[in-house]
């Protein structure tokens, strides 16, 4: 279980989330490279300047420890030294380039003998002498080029992934090689005249066709074979049963007209249409499986954490780095400024200021003194904490929430699976109808007999029907990712297609994650400007939300010229403010009005907003009005949902005065506010039960029940990991906006598929008759199917027209595709 | 796949038997192209025939085409397939010794071919001509390209094994299936030998070879050319790397069976020539795979081109290559066929092929390469690049169009019947008819050999103010591999 | 047509060649990170 490391962690690098494609920076100029240079001359690399995105400066100490390296690291000897060859994923790679950065950092290290990333997948495999170097050090230097090293879980799934891609390719190019072949064998017999082929010919045409049909149907089948097999063992009928039945049947019928031409099967072959079936069945499973794997492997790059480490306090007074899967109860460890509580525990210093939006979704500082508790998961907003551990991992609240999370999963409506309820029966119906029409041509004419019956299963084939709802779906999360929207499982489509609801969470949603400087007053003769100089430069050193507001609105301002002002005597007194002197003498304040001395009606809050006051020797110096920035978008995307017939809902664990302000402002219908996230969920069972289809839209681990629960759910790109896991999209860029957008592709991308659905139905209901009838002969029945697969296919990719591409985006600068 | 290197000497490239070759390849291209001038020029005045039996154009036609194709483009790409294929792979060739007998071997088949063709010693073979002794001698440079080649592969460096390499390697491997398979022959002498194969029969499996030969030699071995020189001059890399890979497989594949499609309308069954129909006309998709490529990779980069003639002249290889993989397939359409067969588009055809595709590719690399095997940046003239880039267009066009013009004129001519069901032509006012354009023709063709001569002069100049340098294998660090 | 019983003989071989080949290419991980050799050539040199 992983705790959110670090506040405001958010990769600022481009979208991960996305497949490599080509990119060279356009800039041969920046690259240092001569026009058209010498053998010879020493010419400085291509990608020399290439960096990464990332400013890492994490400790990776953790990374030596023996416990966590057994996850991703592999020890063996070789002549007599050790070596370790380790796996882990690289963060913050965007392009090709940046794999060649990060080998050619490492492998001039000392200590390295093999460095390679794979880029498709970002997982680097390093071989390193451990006598030589540290993990550590090697990701220190990673760091340093603008990547992050993480160690790499589900490695192995993700291995036994590729070898799967792999198997299915080999299988679809064998087909593929053998049907465009076979082809040419039976060509002449389509378009020449009775006769014209010598008989000797045409059958050495049958017997080459034989052979090469072989590898189609013993090898490159083979997995439809085992799925009906699987299906038949327990007494069902799947997709696959028709299809292996008609590959069987097929090549039977076929082999026996070779070996005996005159014999009782006829003199027909359709090795051609038996092949290119088998090839067009693979070629739509295996782009199944390309889909997944890209899906999947950026979904990856987001789950990966540093496993957390923390101070421990030893028995002679000194601190030592553990993993925190060390930790045992009774433990006291020092949790930094900006630490995440590794544990659920109790204060053992003076005091401690906490943000536990963890648990309410909202960074308000909250002031606990020794012997309070502080949760596991809560971040320490102020100076190093000493925390006796009392409960950790499975009995923490953290652990609750997601116990709860993972629960409410299960019982999610679940969406039927209309295809399997109904493809049984007919499926079975299929295959009553082949035999019937087998035996009733029989009696007439025993090759038209075989020929009929073929036709019926490869024209029943429910190609159409498998490819119309995939290729929609993975047309439209195709689309959608190149923009910066993850899709994680496509069902979702359905889902939001037909929501009527949308729930937002406030902070980070509605708004942004920051305080925003709204206004400054001051008392007469003192510039604003130089006020919140004073104030900003009070309050470099904290954390305190408010804190980090002045100084990011300061520097908005000033544009990073200004020189701060220059204190003595800096102190932080937790709840209450900074406070300090100043280099001309007097002492300035920066807090609440009680702490600044100011009287006289001012708060600390008005209708929810924050307010800030600053005091020198002669009283009231300024009051700072702050407020949660609403995302700009917010408004427009609330008025969009509207105005597509769709009742907005503002669920927040913040106080009501600050919920019904944000409400109001970007006008949704309704608000509830001071939910905890058992209450949250409740509420949102409650409008499930009263028949409503909702989406929720979240950023917070607090949130994490409810996305789990919601008929389908989106979570912002700074998220909490675990929230984006429970979360049916990752909107990567955090525009709201973007959840109108989704909501209108997925309903596009239902009506295609609605379109598809109709389309393969209706071309099964003629073709099926026709082929019982005995009007279709194989080989049409064969392009029949293909035809009609292509055609839904090219329906689906009708659908990249509906997602716009972002202009600013990185991306499309560098000419990146998904 | 590692091989550790000799001794404490680093190791070199061998760019000796590369220089070679590339010098001999633009001689070649000089000597083809000029005895194609001169043959052109015969169709146009047949006196310049002149009685003698070595100069008549049954003598030096096939001279010509085996010289520009085998000469010419045979050296070019014994020139490049070596220099990439140890670039790419960071290793010395296999074998510099059977690197050095492919050279002297091959120009041994060249000097012979000069010799013996003219004299009248000829298979009757299109592409083929050459006699059984000769036959035997490329037989075994062949194999020794073969080892050399994938024998480099062999020992290389890095894991992957770039693209452009599988097209070398499927070119030499088919060349070598084709040339053998074509020429089974039982020798009657020292300079004569039947056919294994009769009547239509060897039709059929010339044509196999003949069709091949343009599909593997002049195609897929150029298109190796055309993967690396183009991203290296581009200083881009290839468009779509994953495409050029389902290119290659799909290309080599259906080339093998479009043969039948120059043997329309004769003796060959129908069925037969169905056959060649269709699998030509399934080639386009691959061939414009590889043409898109090549040209995308300079997506984003376009402004190259407008300084750059070399870029220019690779760039502009590829449009015309795809203008001949359409017109290709559009002609191995049997109604059409009916029109072009015997006629002088068939002969433009393969000239916008051949001076389009082939020449400028060549071209293109060569003026990449050679500075370089001679220690330089540039060739010693640009501005002398720029004129061969636009002599050589003006001569292509004016050549193909005057070839597409005559040729369709001689179809509808040669089918022309009278209301009564006689021919409203005879052969002979084709003929006449015909004249203007084989003058023009000839004039493209002089153009198209006066920028080979520019080359030569530039390539002379460049190798005089130039020095040979020895280039150290680029390591890789095993890491890195 | 005769000479077909050599050349349809040979392409069935050829096939099964050209497979073999593409298993040794496919498993020896010459498809695997595809989109980084492309650029691998414009490195050095």
């Amino acid at each position: 279980m992983n705790y959110p490391q670090r506040m405001n962690e958010a990769v600022t690098a481009p979208p991960v989330g996305l497949s490599l494609g080509r990119s060279l920076p356009n800039d041969p100029a920046a690259s240092g490279r001569d026009e058209q240079t010498g053998e010879g001359a020493a010419v400085p690399s291509l990608f020399g300047s290439h960096r990464g995105p990332l400013t890492v400066t994490d400790n990776f100490a953790v990374l030596d420890d023996p416990v966590e390296q057994q996850d991703f690291t592999e020890f063996s000897e070789v002549d007599g030294r050790q070596v370790a060859e380790s796996v882990l994923m690289v963060q913050g790679m965007y392009c090709a380039a940046c794999a060649d950065t990060v080998e050619c950092a490492l492998q001039n290290l000392p200590g390295v003998q093999l460095a390679q990333v794979h880029a498709a997948t970002r997982r680097l495999t390093v071989r390193w002498d451990p006598a030589l170097t540290r993990m550590s050090s090697l990701a220190q230097v990673v760091g340093e080029t603008g990547y992050r090293l993480l160690p790499m879980q589900q490695a192995l799934s993700i291995s036994e992934r590729l070898r799967e891609t792999r198997r299915a390719l080999w299988r679809l190019f064998v087909a593929g090689f053998c049907a465009m072949q076979v082809m040419m064998y039976a060509w002449p017999a389509y378009v020449a005249t009775p006769g014209e082929i010598p008989p000797d010919i045409d059958q050495l045409l049958r017997w080459a066709s034989w052979v090469l049909s072989l590898p189609v149907v013993f090898f490159a089948s083979g997995p439809f074979f085992s799925s009906a097999w699987r299906d038949l063992l327990r007494g069902r009928v799947g997709m696959d049963t028709p299809v292996s039945i008609g590959i069987l049947v097929t090549f039977i019928a076929s082999s026996a007209a070779t070996f005996d031409p005159t014999g009782p099967w006829g003199h027909e072959v359709w090795f051609d249409s038996l092949t290119m079936f088998v090839f067009f069945l693979l070629g739509g499973r295996y782009l199944e499986l390309k889909a997944r794997d890209r899906t999947a492997g950026a979904l990856d790059s987001l789950m990966n954490r540093l496993p957390e480490v923390c101070e421990r306090l030893k028995s002679d007074g000194a601190f030592e780095s553990v993993s925190v899967r060390r930790l045992v109860v009774g433990d006291v460890v020092r949790v930094h400024a900006g630490q995440a509580f590794p544990g659920d525990g109790e204060i053992r210093s003076e005091s401690a200021t906490v943000d536990e939006a963890l648990l309410t979704g909202e960074s308000h500082p909250i002031v606990r003194t020794r012997g309070q508790a502080v949760v596991a998961g809560s971040f320490n907003l102020g100076g190093p904490v000493l925390v006796a551990v009392q409960r950790l991992r499975r009995d923490t609240r953290f652990a609750q929430i997601v116990a709860l999370m993972e629960k409410a999963s299960t019982e999610k409506p679940r969406l039927a699976v209309l295809a399997d309820r109904i493809a049984a029966p007919f499926l079975v119906l299929v295959l009553l109808a082949a035999a019937f029409a087998g035996w009733y041509w029989w009696q007439i004419d025993h090759g038209k007999a075989l020929a009929v019956a073929v036709a019926v299963l490869i024209v029943t084939c429910p190609c159409a029907l498998s490819l119309a709802t995939p290729a929609a779906m993975l047309t439209s999360a195709g689309a959608l990712a190149r923009r910066g929207i993850l899709v994680r499982r496509l069902q979702a489509f359905e889902s939001l297609a037909g929501i009527n609801t949308v729930i937002f969470d406030k902070t980070g949603t509605l708004t942004h994650d920051q305080l925003k400087l709204q206004a400054v007053r001051t008392r007469d003769g003192v510039d604003p400007a130089h006020a919140l100089l004073l104030a900003a430069s009070l309050a470099q050193g904290s954390l305190h939300p408010v804190s980090r507001a002045l100084v990011r609105a300061q520097s908005d301002a000033a544009g990073g010229d200004h020189v701060p002002v220059r204190f003595t005597d800096m102190q932080e007194v937790a709840g209450q403010g900074m406070q300090a002197i100043l280099s001309e003498g007097g002492q300035l304040r920066l807090g609440s009005a009680a702490f600044c001395g100011v009287s006289g009606g001012a708060t600390d809050e008005v209708d929810g907003a924050p307010q800030a006051h600053l005091a020198d020797s002669q009283g009231w110096l300024a009051t700072f009005e702050l407020q949660e920035g609403l995302r700009e978008d917010a408004q427009a995307a609330v008025s969009a949902l509207r105005a597509l017939g769709i009742q907005t809902w503002l669920l927040s664990g913040d106080r009501e005065a600050a919920a019904r302000q944000v409400g109001q402002a970007v006008g949704v219908d309704h608000v509830i506010a001071g939910a905890t996230p058992e209450q949250k969920l409740a509420e949102v069972v409650s409008l499930q039960t009263q028949g409503r289809r909702l989406a929720m839209v979240g950023d917070g681990l607090n949130d994490g029940p409810v996305l789990a629960r919601a008929n389908t759910s989106f979570a912002l790109g700074h998220a909490a990991p675990l929230a984006q896991a429970q979360s049916d999209y990752v909107i990567q860029g955090g525009e709201v906006m973007d959840v109108v957008l989704t909501l209108k592709l997925a309903r596009s991308t239902m009506r295609i598929v609605r379109q598809n659905l109709i389309w393969a139905a209706l071309y099964n209901m003629v073709s099926i008759p026709m082929a019982l009838i005995g009007w279709m002969p194989p080989w049409l029945a064969g392009l029949g199917m293909a035809g009609s697969s292509l055609l839904v296919i090219g329906n689906a990719l009708r659908l990249t027209t509906h997602v716009p591409a972002r202009p600013s985006d990185t991306l499309s600068g560098m000419g990146l595709s998904a | 796949m590692s091989v550790t290197t000799k001794a404490s000497q680093p190791a070199v490239y061998n760019d000796s038997v590369v220089r070679g070759f590339a010098v001999m390849s633009v001689i070649y291209g000089v000597v083809g192209m000029l005895v194609g001038v001169i043959i052109a020029a015969q169709l146009t005045w047949p006196e310049l025939n002149m009685g003698i039996e070595w100069l008549t154009y049954g003598r030096l036609r096939p001279l010509h085409t085996n010289a520009v194709i085998f000469a010419f483009g045979g050296s070019v790409l014994f020139a490049t397939s070596y220099y990439v294929v140890q670039r790419t792979c960071h290793t010395a060739l296999f074998s510099n010794k059977l690197a050095w007998l492919t050279f002297w071997g091959w120009n041994a088949v060249i000097v012979s071919a000069v010799v013996s063709l003219p004299l009248g010693l000829t298979q009757g073979k299109e592409y083929a001509e050459l006699i059984w002794p000769i036959d035997l001698l490329i037989t075994v440079v062949w194999v020794s390209y073969a080892i050399v080649f994938f024998g480099t592969v062999g020992i290389r460096k890095v894991k992957h094994i770039y693209v452009a390499n599988w097209f070398f390697g499927a070119y030499i491997i088919t060349i070598a299936l084709l040339h053998i398979f074509n020429n089974l022959a039982i020798p009657t002498g020292a300079t004569h030998s039947y056919s294994a194969y009769a009547g239509v029969q060897d039709a059929m499996v010339q044509w196999w070879y003949g069709h091949n030969a343009v599909g593997f030699f002049l195609t897929a071995a150029f298109l190796g050319m055309m993967y690396y020189f183009i991203p290296k001059q581009a200083e881009r890399p290839v468009y779509s790397y994953r495409l050029s890979i389902v290119h290659f497989w799909a290309l080599i594949f259906t080339y093998m069976w479009a043969g039948p499609h120059h043997l329309h309308y004769t003796a060959l069954p129908d069925w037969t020539q169905s056959v060649g129909m269709v699998f030509s006309l399934i080639l386009l998709a691959p061939s414009w795979g590889g043409m898109i490529n090549g040209i995308m990779t300079l997506s984003g980069a376009w402004h190259k081109l407008r300084d750059d003639p070399i870029l220019r002249f690779l760039i502009v290889s590829l449009s015309f290559y795809g203008m001949s993989t359409f017109e290709g397939p559009m002609m191995s359409i049997k109604t059409v066929n009916a029109l072009s067969h015997y006629t002088d588009w068939t002969v433009g055809h393969v000239h916008s092929g051949a001076l389009g595709w082939v020449g400028l590719v060549s071209m293109g690399s060569l003026y990449y390469l050679i500075p370089r095997l001679f220690g330089q940046k540039k060739m010693y003239s640009v501005p002398a690049i720029e004129l061969h880039f636009w002599v050589a267009t003006i001569g292509i066009v004016l050549y193909i169009a005057a070839m597409w013009i005559a040729g369709v004129m001689q179809g509808l001519m040669w089918r022309s019947v009278n209301p009564d069901g006689s021919l409203t032509y005879t052969f002979v006012e084709s003929v006449k008819a015909t004249f203007p354009f084989y003058v023009i023709r000839l004039l493209g063709g002089v153009l198209y050999l006066s920028g080979m001569l520019v080359m030569l002069w530039n390539v002379i100049m460049t190798m005089r103010q130039g020095r040979v340098v020895d280039v150290p294998v680029l390591a890789v660090n095993p890491a890195h591999a | 047509m005769d000479v077909l019983y050599l050349l349809v003989p040979l392409s069935v071989v050829l096939v099964f060649a050209i497979i073999g080949i593409f298993w040794w290419a496919l498993h020896a991980g010459q498809f695997d990170n595809i989109e980084r050799e492309g650029e691998r050539i414009l490195r050095g040199d």
